[in-house]
């Protein structure tokens, strides 16, 4: 395989932008139509990722030791969508006739060099998801409670109607009928608990269809379709150090997740979790987080806040708070939140001394570029 | 009977089952047992002649077959290979362009007006916040004199500290009002936004019925009748002779919520 040279002919159809993904999905939908009802209406944003993704990680078939994890990752998570085996060759045939067509130099070479790589990858992927055919391929939970808690924050709890695994930490991603085919992301805030409840903090992004959709229309009775838990946040079993968690804005779900956990299974140890929100009115879980440290002696909250001169709460970024109240060296540290918030922690946590391997962080990366994500992205 | 039944069989027409049947060969003589050799063989023959020919007729139907079903079967890879038309290509994409701006246009809409009501809804809260951090700065200066001017009169003190214990409860109860107007005026803003969605982007809605907005949750309010009561008494500047610490630390607390 000519690596060099597919990557050469990748880039060519990259370079039209917008026209290469939208040949493709044009020529999947007109040769396998079946597929239409699988990807949302609108595909401005979403339009490049499976298409960049494809070019990605096909061109990187000759790392397949570290692909191999993300693809069989990437083959269960696909069920959800409703994908099947036999879709596979249909995106393959689209891909390759789109590679042609914006390539003057296409080449029988390159024809077989892509549609090697492409079996390669895809024969992982579906038998990474034929390995998973014991789990549903989507959960249904229907929505047990709807609360809003500030003008943009609402907190839902969901229940599941068959159970799905996760552990403390991790996100799902979540689907609505308000909004078909739209998935995002989202940090359950408990740890699993026996009637399987699972709780979600939203907050509402201006323009956002789902997370609108979660906070202002969604109401108790609804089904949402869940899909399988991904993530690198989550306490070692075999550890029982202390904690320090460092949240902004919704990052405060995952925290709450973790701490849950300790109080449920321990082992015991010490906790302290610092919020940051903008203003006062924005931290939508003061009750909830009093009788927290209230019923733990084992935790401290600080609550901070950045832009509000008025308020008796901390003062500054979540990250200079933190950074008043440490030492923390001797901490496993966990940090969720928007990325310049999470940026800012983990690099002041850092250059503090503590070891980049008892740093975990997760960044509540918006599903596309946006106005709002130029510059500041503050809760 | 002859032997000429035997042989009305016409060259050309080739040998029928029938031919077949109907003939008879003549019978040799009393001596010999049996039909005339000849006529016998003439007839094996002709019968191994019309078989060799059927069975090639045969094969070439058959090559025939073959070559037709492998062109059908050329044909059906063929069909399934061709790719769409370059036009059918060209109006899908067209098509999918225009859904992508109908939405991106009713995001954009949402984006835009949610977004100016949150500016306004916090640029008020901002406001009255500094209006009320403003008054309580004034009592707070007021109560600093009166400490240090006063001594004894503990009378006077006590009903001043009441007075303003109450000034920060009209405060407190202000800012609560405040802030539950503004965001019914901004629930009401962001339902318009939500119905528009709903009606720029059809898709988006569930089908059947329209769905109930999600009722919000209850919020512990009971403030909103007394707002401008409040306003009113919290703009007297407070009176009074004497004070103690006590003052100041309650109005301060006046700025920290519940
Ligand atoms: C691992 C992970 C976990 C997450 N967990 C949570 C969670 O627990 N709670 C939660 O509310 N969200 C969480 N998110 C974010 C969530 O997945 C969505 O991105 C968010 O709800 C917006 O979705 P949307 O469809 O409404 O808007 P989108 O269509 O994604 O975006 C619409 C507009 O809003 C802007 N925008 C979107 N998200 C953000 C953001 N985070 N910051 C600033 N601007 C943004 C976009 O730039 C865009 O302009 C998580 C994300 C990740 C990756
Ligand atoms: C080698 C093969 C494939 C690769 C590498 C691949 C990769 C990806 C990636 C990385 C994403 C983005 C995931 C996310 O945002 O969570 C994605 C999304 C998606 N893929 Fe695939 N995919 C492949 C094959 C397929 C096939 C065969 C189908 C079925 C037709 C399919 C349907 C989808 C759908 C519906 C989405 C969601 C798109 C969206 O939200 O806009 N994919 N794919």
């Amino acid at each position: 395989m000519d690596i060099p040279a597919m990557r050469a002919n990748f880039g060519k159809a990259a370079a039209t932008g917008d026209e290469a993904p939208l040949y493709f999905y044009s020529h999947l939908f007109l040769s396998h139509p079946e597929t239409r009802a699988m990807f949302p209406v609108s595909m401005a944003h979403q339009r490049d990722r499976l298409f960049t993704a494809l070019g990605d990680v096909v061109a990187r078939v000759d790392d397949l030791d570290s692909l191999v994890p993300i693809l069989q990752q990437l083959g269960r998570d696909h069920r959800k969508f409703g994908t099947l085996a036999a879709h596979y060759p249909a995106v393959g045939a689209s891909l390759l006739a789109t590679l042609e067509h914006f390539d003057d130099e296409w080449t029988p070479e390159l024809a077989k060099d892509w549609t090697e790589a492409y079996t390669l990858v895809s024969q992982v992927m579906i038998e990474a998801a034929d390995e998973a055919a014991g789990q549903p391929a989507w959960w249904d939970a229907a929505v047990v409670a709807h609360e809003r808690r500030t003008i943009d924050v609402a907190v839902l709890r969901v229940r599941p109607r068959t159970p799905l695994p996760y552990a403390a930490g991790q996100s799902v991603s979540l689907e609505t009928d308000l909004r078909p085919r739209l998935w995002r992301y989202y940090s359950p805030a408990n740890a699993p608990r026996p009637d399987g409840l699972l709780e979600f903090h939203v907050k509402a992004r201006d323009g956002g269809p789902v997370s609108s959709a979660l906070v202002r229309r969604v109401g108790v009775g609804d089904v949402l379709r869940l899909g399988p838990p991904m993530g690198h946040l989550a306490l070692d079993p075999e550890s029982d150090r202390d904690l320090l968690l460092v949240a902004g804005g919704m990052g405060l779900a995952p925290m709450k997740a973790l701490l849950d956990q300790v109080a449920r299974q321990g082992p015991s140890r010490r906790v302290d979790l610092f919020v940051g929100f903008r203003t006062e009115d924005h931290v939508y879980d003061a009750p909830e987080l009093r009788r927290l440290e209230q019923e733990h002696p084992w935790l401290t909250v600080t609550v901070a806040v950045s832009h509000d001169k008025n308020s008796s709460l901390a003062q500054g970024d979540v990250g200079e708070v933190v950074m008043r109240h440490g030492p923390w060296l001797s901490r496993e540290v966990f940090v969720a939140g928007p990325a310049p918030m999470v940026d800012d922690t983990v690099s002041r946590l850092l250059r503090d001394g503590v070891p980049r391997q008892r740093l975990h962080s997760e960044i509540f990366a918006p599903s596309r570029p946006g106005p709002s994500v130029d510059g500041e992205v503050t809760e | 009977m002859t032997d000429g039944q035997g042989m009305h069989v016409s060259d050309e027409r080739g040998l029928t089952p029938a031919d077949l049947q109907s003939m008879r060969f003549s019978r040799a003589s009393v001596l010999r047992p049996g039909y005339v050799e000849t006529e016998v063989d003439r007839v094996l023959s002709r019968m191994a002649e019309e078989l060799a020919r059927l069975v090639a007729e045969k094969a070439e139907l058959r090559d025939q077959v073959r070559a037709l079903q492998a062109q059908m079967e050329g044909m059906e890879g063929v069909v399934a290979q061709q790719p769409p038309s370059e036009q059918a290509l060209r109006i899908l994409s067209t098509a999918q362009q225009t859904a992508d701006n109908y939405v991106a246009e009713a995001e954009e809409f949402s984006r835009q007006v949610t977004g100016e009501a949150r500016a306004e809804y916090e640029e008020q809260i901002r406001l009255a916040r500094e209006n009320a951090g403003a008054i309580i700065q004034a009592a707070q200066e007021a109560a600093a004199k009166i400490t240090a001017n006063a001594t004894g009169a503990p009378e006077g003190g006590q009903r001043s500290v009441e007075e303003l214990e109450e000034q920060v409860a009209y405060l407190k109860a202000f800012g609560q009002a405040c802030r539950v107007q503004l965001r019914s005026y901004l629930e009401a803003l962001i339902t318009d936004v939500e119905t528009e969605w709903g009606r720029a982007d059809p898709a988006g809605l569930p089908p059947g019925a329209p769905r109930p907005l999600a009722a919000p949750a209850p919020r512990g309010n009971t403030a909103s009748s007394t707002t401008f009561e409040a306003n009113t008494a919290a703009e007297t500047p407070p009176s009074g002779e004497a004070g103690n610490g006590t003052v100041v630390s309650a109005a301060s607390g006046a700025e920290r919520r519940p």
